[in-house]
C-alpha cells in the first residue's frame, strides 16, 4: 500500500517537472532564441503540468496532517495555484486558437510557472518548515467575502465571453 | 551567449554544497528506523552519531495501564538548528519496528501527538523527550531509542541507536489503585484556557495531584474528582501527575504533559474555494482578452489587394500585343491569349503561319 505522502511526491515531481520545462521554453520564446519547437514544448508542457496538477492537489490534501485548511500556507497555496491554473488555461486556449506568441504571452507563461514553483515551495515550507522564499508574506491570507468573489467571477466570465466573441 | 550561459550554470553547480540531511527536520510522524530517503538521504550515506542515548521507565509497568518512557540524549553534535529527531522502536531491523507491533499504544508523545518519531531542539547537545504509553499484555519486551540529526558541517546526516532496554510488563495486582483502563489524559490546549480534568479511577480512595513547571512542583486542589490546571499565557508545557491511594499500594501516575498552543488557524472554506475559482476565471479571462495578434491586425489594415485588383480591372483596358485581328475575328479554336503570342505566325505564312 502506497501512502498518500508518497503519491504526493510522485505527482508533485511530475507537475513541477512539466512546469519547469515549460518555463525554460517560455524563456526561450521571450528571448526569441532556440529551436522552432520551443513554442510547442512550452505549451504542451504547460498543458501536461495542468493535467497533473489535480493529482498533486488531491494527494496533497490526503497527505496533510489535520483536517481541512487549518494553516495560512495551505490557503495561500490554494489561491496561488488557482491563479496560476487560470493563467495556464488562458495561455493554452490562446495558443490553440492561433494567437501570436509574443513577448507578453511568453512573459505570462513565465509568471505562471513562477507561481506554480512558489506554490510548491510553500508546500515544502509547510511540511519541512524551511524555505528560500522567507521574504514572502505567506502567513497573510487575503480573503474576500463571498459577494466579492461572485463579482470577480462575473468579471472573469465577462472577459472570457468577450474574448470568445472576438475570436468567433 | 552559449559560453556565458554554460559558465553561469557551472558557477551555480560548483557553488552548491553537498548535504544529505534535512536540517529543518521532517516533522513528527510514525516512522521506522530505516526511513532512508523519506527523511534523510540513503541510509548508507549516514554518519554515526556521537550521542549517548538512555531510556528510563517507571519501576513497575502494568499491563493495560499508562506508563512513561523518557529518553535522555546527551553529547550530541548537531547542525546549527540543534534539531534532533528521536524514534521509539522495538528492534533494530529497520522494518516492523514500531512499538505498536509489540502492542504498545502511544497515548501522547513529547509534542502532544501520538507519534513514535518526534523532533525537538537540543540545548548544548542535550535533550530529554518522553512518551506516555499504554503497556501491552504481560511479558518481557525490548525498546530502543534512535536519533537522527544533522552535523555541525551540515554535509551529512547522523544516526544512532541506544542499547536495548528490557521491560517486564506485569499483570495488574489485585486492589491496585489505578486509572481506568480507557481513560486518557488531554495532551494539548489553547492559550488562555483553563483545563479541568476529571480523573476516572479504580480501587482509589483518595488522590493528590501535582503540577510541575520546569522543576517547580505545585499541589493542585481536587474537588469531587476534578481539578483545574490554570490557563497558560504563553506557549509551553505543564506536567501533572496523580498519587493514587487505596487498599493496595500507593501508585504514582506518569508525568502527563499538557501543551499550550496558539489557537488553531481557521478559515471559511466555502469563501476560500469560491475565491479560488473566481481568481481562476479572472486570470484566464485576463489572458484571453489580450489582442490575438498585433501583426495580424496590421496585416489586415494594409491588406488592399482586392481593392487594387478591382481598380485595375475597371479602369485599365488590357492592351493587345498581338497583330490586328482578321476581319472575321479570332480564327476558330484560338483564344485571345494564343493570338497575342502566335497571331503573327497566323498572319505571315513565311514564318510558319497558315495564311
Amino acid at each position: 500500500m502506497i501512502s498518500a505522502g508518497t503519491l504526493h511526491v510522485i505527482s508533485t515531481e511530475l507537475t513541477i517537472g512539466m512546469f519547469a520545462l515549460s518555463g525554460v521554453a517560455f524563456l526561450l520564446c521571450l528571448l526569441e532564441k532556440g529551436p522552432d519547437t520551443k513554442t510547442s514544448v512550452a505549451h504542451w508542457a504547460l498543458i501536461g503540468g495542468l493535467a497533473a496538477t489535480p493529482f498533486a492537489i488531491i494527494t496533497g490534501v490526503q497527505a496533510a496532517p489535520g483536517e481541512g485548511i487549518d494553516n495560512p500556507l495551505l490557503a495561500n497555496k490554494l489561491l496561488l495555484s488557482m491563479a496560476a491554473t487560470g493563467l495556464a488555461i488562458g495561455l493554452g486556449i490562446r495558443w490553440f486558437t492561433g494567437a501570436e506568441i509574443n513577448r507578453i504571452h511568453s512573459s505570462i507563461g513565465m509568471v505562471t510557472v513562477g507561481m506554480i514553483l512558489i506554490t510548491a515551495g510553500m508546500g515544502g515550507e509547510f511540511s519541512r518548515g524551511e524555505t528560500l522564499l522567507f521574504f514572502l508574506p505567506k502567513d497573510l491570507v487575503i480573503l474576500f467575502p463571498i459577494w466579492a468573489s461572485i463579482v470577480i467571477m462575473l468579471c472573469g466570465l465577462a472577459m472570457i465571453g468577450k474574448s470568445a466573441i472576438h475570436r468567433g | 551567449m552559449r559560453v556565458k550561459v554554460a559558465t553561469v550554470l557551472l558557477v551555480l553547480i560548483l557553488s552548491s554544497t553537498l548535504s544529505t540531511a534535512n536540517p529543518g527536520g521532517e516533522g513528527d510522524g510514525i516512522r521506522s528506523r530505516d526511513c532512508a530517503g523519506s527523511c534523510h538521504a540513503d541510509s548508507s550515506s549516514n554518519g554515526a552519531s556521537t550521542a549517548n542515548i538512555t531510556i528510563q521507565f517507571q519501576e513497575h509497568v502494568y499491563t493495560g495501564l499508562l506508563t512513561e518512557v523518557t529518553v535522555t540524549i546527551s553529547d550530541t553534535e548537531t547542525a546549527y538548528t540543534s534539531l534532533i529527531g528521536v524514534t521509539l522502536l522495538i528492534n533494530t531491523n529497520g522494518a516492523k519496528d514500531l512499538p505498536a507491533y509489540d502492542g504498545w499504544e502511544i497515548v501522547a508523545d513529547h509534542n502532544g501527538g501520538t507519534n513514535n518519531y518526534v523532533e525537538s531542539t537540543a540545548s548544548s547537545g542535550n535533550m530529554e523527550v518522553s512518551w506516555t504509553l499504554r503497556a501491552p499484555s504481560t511479558g518481557t519486551l525490548t525498546l530502543y531509542a534512535a536519533v537522527q540529526h544533522g552535523s555541525p558541517t551540515g554535509n551529512i546526516a547522523m544516526t544512532g541507536i541506544s542499547s536495548p532496554f528490557t521491560i517486564d510488563v506485569e499483570p495488574v495486582p489485585e486492589n491496585l489503585p489505578r486509572l481506568e483502563t480507557n481513560w486518557e489524559p488531554p495532551a494539548t490546549r489553547e492559550l488562555g484556557e483553563e483545563t479541568t480534568i476529571i480523573l476516572e479511577t479504580t480501587d482509589v480512595n483518595s488522590y493528590l495531584v501535582e503540577m510541575r513547571i520546569g522543576t517547580q512542583i505545585t499541589p493542585l486542589e481536587v474537588t469531587d474528582d476534578e481539578f483545574t490546571i490554570p490557563a497558560a499565557s504563553k506557549a509551553g508545557v505543564v506536567e501533572w501527575r496523580a498519587i493514587l491511594s487505596g487498599e493496595g499500594p500507593d501508585q504514582t501516575t506518569p508525568w502527563f504533559r499538557l501543551i499550550a498552543e496558539e489557537p488553531s488557524w481557521g478559515v471559511d472554506e466555502t469563501s476560500l474555494y469560491m475565491q479560488g475559482f473566481a481568481v481562476l476565471l479572472l486570470f484566464a479571462g485576463m489572458v484571453l482578452i489580450l489582442p490575438k495578434s498585433r501583426k495580424e491586425e496590421t496585416m489586415k489594415e494594409y491588406e488592399q489587394t482586392s481593392i487594387v485588383r478591382e481598380m485595375i480591372d475597371l479602369s485599365t483596358p488590357v492592351a493587345s500585343t498581338g497583330p490586328p485581328l482578321p476581319a472575321g475575328g479570332l480564327p476558330p479554336g484560338w483564344t485571345m491569349e494564343q493570338w497575342e503570342y502566335y497571331g503573327h505566325e497566323y498572319v505571315d505564312p513565311n514564318k510558319g503561319g497558315l495564311l
